[in-house]
């Protein structure tokens, strides 16, 4: 059983004149890396709020775990089953990265213990400093901020985790070892990593690559 | 619970806007707190005095109705002669008729006065009320009382206007002394409330018929009678005809003016507290009705008027009601028994009740108006600043419901916040209130009764009273004033200024805690609607996909 699987998946931002997505078809399993590519403006952040449940298709579906996607709590599946890396992050920037790590781990409702520690180790494997970790978000730089999203996505142990271009402020060293660190989870812990990238380095040490190719409406109003 | 936690840091790192917050609040805890700790103690001070006033009602004639409905029959042709008929027409009830209405289930007792005056006999000498020769024992405001009274021929000869207590077509002469018979202890009010009491001996029996009376220590030293000596007193209209009576007992009053249903209007020496003589009901009732038996009566030729020489007596009734309800169900109830519209059923009690409250009324309802515009504006500032700042907190909205929080967890946050710095706002307030409320109620409450005081007195002046206890035609210019209605003699325009309430103790209890309380979640409620709509309607990837 595949953990996520796309019908027939179709979205558009502006009831269907425009298609951003259409007729995707798609299955996603446990234990694998996925790599999304495509040029700007294909649809790939698209994809990643649908999955990640930010919103519903249009026409056809997503499954999680066989269950229509559009039809559960999706802020439970949000908090507990899938961790998300925003392209532009999303953490509060007036709290600190290590509040913004406890706060999704507190809304999880997962009762972890001792989840100050585990947030600050998790942190410091993301290679951010104690210090930094105890910074506020808004005066961390954009790397640096990344890092506190990445730690934030794997906080509660979800099943799934969606990265939109989770490298792309890194430089080579670091990138790797996020690298690393994904492909691990999907290895050693059986996660399901689904990364939104277009580095070619990215996309080949993934298990799968999805490409998107940028639609043009079907009813032809666009120019 | 972590929502408590987020809200906690959320307050902390946001000082500035919530000390602005509770810088409000506190202003609006603090006059609410004022307010409604007024609010309450004019309640409390309204349902105490109410508890502890026993009323009592007299029934009297209606001057007005009847003035008017004369009116009305006459027309515009020459009323006044009929209105005069009218007017003299009216008698006051008979006793028996008065104990009739004392049936009604709604009275709780029923006591009465009759009351007569009569003129000093033998060696016995009333105190001069125009000297001041009197002055020589007890009562310093009886001193004072005769210092104010102006100087009136004592014992005026008779004629129309010679006693105005007198009643309709009285002739006879009003006599140097003010007699009352009383039913019951009761209906001596003035011992009753503490202005009388007696020095020496014993008060009359209240059923006795015997030849017993009580007189004031004054007249007792100025006479050189001791208790147990007898005095002598006469029919003004004859002085031949005498009643020796035994002083049991001597009294001092402190009261300045004579009880009700004596004189109201003119000053002689039987207006004299000092010159008023008590026994009971049966007693004088026995002088009066020998006196009747004695009198030569005749025709006057010219006005047809019967003239007698009987002692002329005036008798009056007291209903007691344990509640203003009785008191207004016996109102209906008399008409019900068949008392006719000329007579009017009054309490004197309740309207200085009610004229004690009207500062304080008026002070309760200034500060409920003062509340009400507070809670208004502190609700609309709230509000507008609440919409202000969610704006700003959207972005938090957004990352919070998009890392899987519950909006209505996140609409909970929001309003745990306000409700956090509105509670501790509410609780300083509160405090400030609590320490300040009681001296600006007594503050505000002396200022309204010194604007009320001067609102009476200016009335007074405009109606060509002098304020105190001059006689002001209340009366409605009736040309020989009756028998001087016994009740209001603080109320309307003529009348003794009212003694208002003028101490509260508005300090704060339970129940304003309470009320604040329920303020403070009704604010918090309110100004946080804006919150939870705006929460409630986004979507977080429309925020979201917005900043970027
Ligand atoms: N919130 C939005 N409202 C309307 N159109 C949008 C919105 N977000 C993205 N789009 C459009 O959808 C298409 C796909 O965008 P996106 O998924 O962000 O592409 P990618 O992430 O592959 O660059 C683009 O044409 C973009 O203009
Ligand atoms: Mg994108």
């Amino acid at each position: 059983m595949s953990i996520l699987k796309l019908e027939n998946l179709g979205y558009s931002y502006d009831r269907q004149k425009t298609m951003v997505l259409e007729g995707l078809n798609y299955e996603f399993e446990k234990g694998t890396v996925y790599a999304i590519v495509g040029k700007s403006g294909a649809g790939k952040t698209t994809l990643l709020s649908l999955l990640s449940g930010l919103t519903t298709a249009t026409t056809g579906k997503i499954l999680f775990e066989d269950k229509d996607l559009s039809k559960i709590d999706r802020y439970r599946f949000r908090s507990r089953d899938v961790g998300v890396v925003f392209q532009s992050f999303n953490l509060l920037p007036h709290m600190t990265a290590l509040e913004n790590v406890v706060l999704s781990m507190d809304i999880s409702g997962k009762g972890q213990r001792n989840k100050k520690e585990a947030a600050m180790e998790l942190l410091i494997k993301v290679g951010l400093t104690e210090e930094k970790a105890n910074r506020r978000v808004l005066k961390l730089s954009g790397g640096e901020q990344q890092r506190v999203a990445i730690a934030r996505a794997l906080s509660y142990h979800p099943d799934i985790i969606l990265a939109d271009e989770p490298t792309g402020n890194l430089d080579m060293g670091t990138q790797d070892e996020i690298i690393g660190i994904f492909k691990r989870l999907a290895s050693e812990e059986d996660k399901c990593v689904i990364i939104v990238t277009h580095s070619p380095v990215v996309a080949e040490s993934a298990d799968a690559v999805l490409e998107l190719a940028p639609l043009r409406s079907p009813s032809k109003s666009a120019s | 619970m972590y929502i408590l936690k987020n809200a906690w840091k959320s307050i902390s790192r946001s000082k500035g806007r919530n000390i602005l917050i509770g810088i409000i609040v506190v202003v609006i805890a603090l006059s609410s707190c004022i307010a409604l700790c007024i609010r309450r103690a004019a309640d409390r001070a309204r349902e105490e005095s109410l508890a502890s006033l026993q009323i009592t009602a007299q029934i009297s004639v209606d001057r007005q109705a009847m003035m008017e409905n004369a009116r009305d029959q006459a027309g515009d042709s020459g009323g006044h002669d009929q209105m005069r008929e009218a007017m003299q027409g009216a008698d006051e009830l008979s006793l028996e008729e008065l104990q009739t209405y004392a049936q009604s289930e709604y009275a709780e007792d029923f006591y009465y006065t009759i009351s007569s005056s009569m003129n000093a006999g033998g060696d016995l000498e009333a105190i001069d009320t125009s000297g001041s020769s009197s002055s020589t024992s007890s009562g310093e405001e009886t001193t004072e009382s005769s210092q104010d009274v102006p100087e009136l021929p004592e014992g005026m000869e008779g004629g129309m206007g010679g006693g105005r207590q007198q009643p309709p077509g009285g002739m006879g002469t009003e006599g140097d002394f003010t007699v009352t018979g009383y039913s019951a202890y009761e209906a001596m009010t003035g011992f009753m409330d503490g202005d009388s009491q007696l020095t020496d001996g014993s008060v009359f029996e209240a059923d006795t018929s015997e030849m017993v009376c009580i007189i004031n220590e004054e007249l007792a030293v100025l006479n050189g009678i001791n208790v147990g000596d007898s005095i002598t007193l006469t029919n003004p209209n004859d002085e031949e005809e005498t009643y020796a009576l035994e002083v049991i007992g001597l009294y001092t009053t402190t009261s300045t003016q004579t009880f009700q249903g004596g004189p109201m209007m003119g000053f002689s020496t039987a207006t004299d507290p000092a010159n008023q003589i008590y026994m009971s009901y049966n007693t004088l009732k026995s002088i009066v009705d020998q006196s009747e038996a004695n009198a030569e009566t005749e025709t006057d030729s010219e006005t047809g008027m019967e003239l007698t020489t009987a002692l002329r007596s005036q008798t009056s009734g007291t209903y007691v009601f344990s509640d203003v309800e009785s008191y207004e169900a016996f109102q209906e109830d008399v008409r019900d028994m068949g008392l006719s519209e000329e007579y009017t059923v009054s309490s004197s009690d309740l309207n200085a009740y009610e004229q004690s409250l009207v500062p304080l009324e008026n002070l309760s309802t200034f500060s409920t108006y003062f509340f009400l515009v507070v809670l208004a504006i502190g609700g609309i500032i709230l509000v507008v600043f609440n919409i202000f700042n969610i704006r700003e907190r959207k972005y938090e909205v957004g990352v919070l419901t998009a890392i899987g929080m519950k909006k209505g967890k996140v609409a909970i946050q929001f309003i745990l916040e306000l409700f956090m710095v509105t509670f501790i706002a509410l609780i300083i307030g509160t405090a400030a209130g609590a320490v300040s409320s009681a001296p600006i109620a007594n503050q505000l409450l002396s200022a309204q009764v010194t604007s009320q005081q001067s609102q009476v007195q200016q009335q007074m002046e405009n109606f060509g009273g002098r304020g105190g206890q001059g006689g002001a035609p209340q009366d409605g210019g009736a040309p020989d004033g009756g028998e001087g209605v016994p009740e209001e003699p603080e109320g309307g325009f003529g009348g003794q200024m009212a003694s208002y309430i003028s101490d509260i103790n508005a300090s704060i209890d339970l129940t304003v805690v309470v009320e604040l309380i329920g303020i403070g979640v009704l604010l918090t409620l309110v100004s946080s609607c804006a919150a939870v709509v705006f929460i409630l309607r986004y979507e977080p990837l429309k925020i979201l996909a917005n900043r970027s």
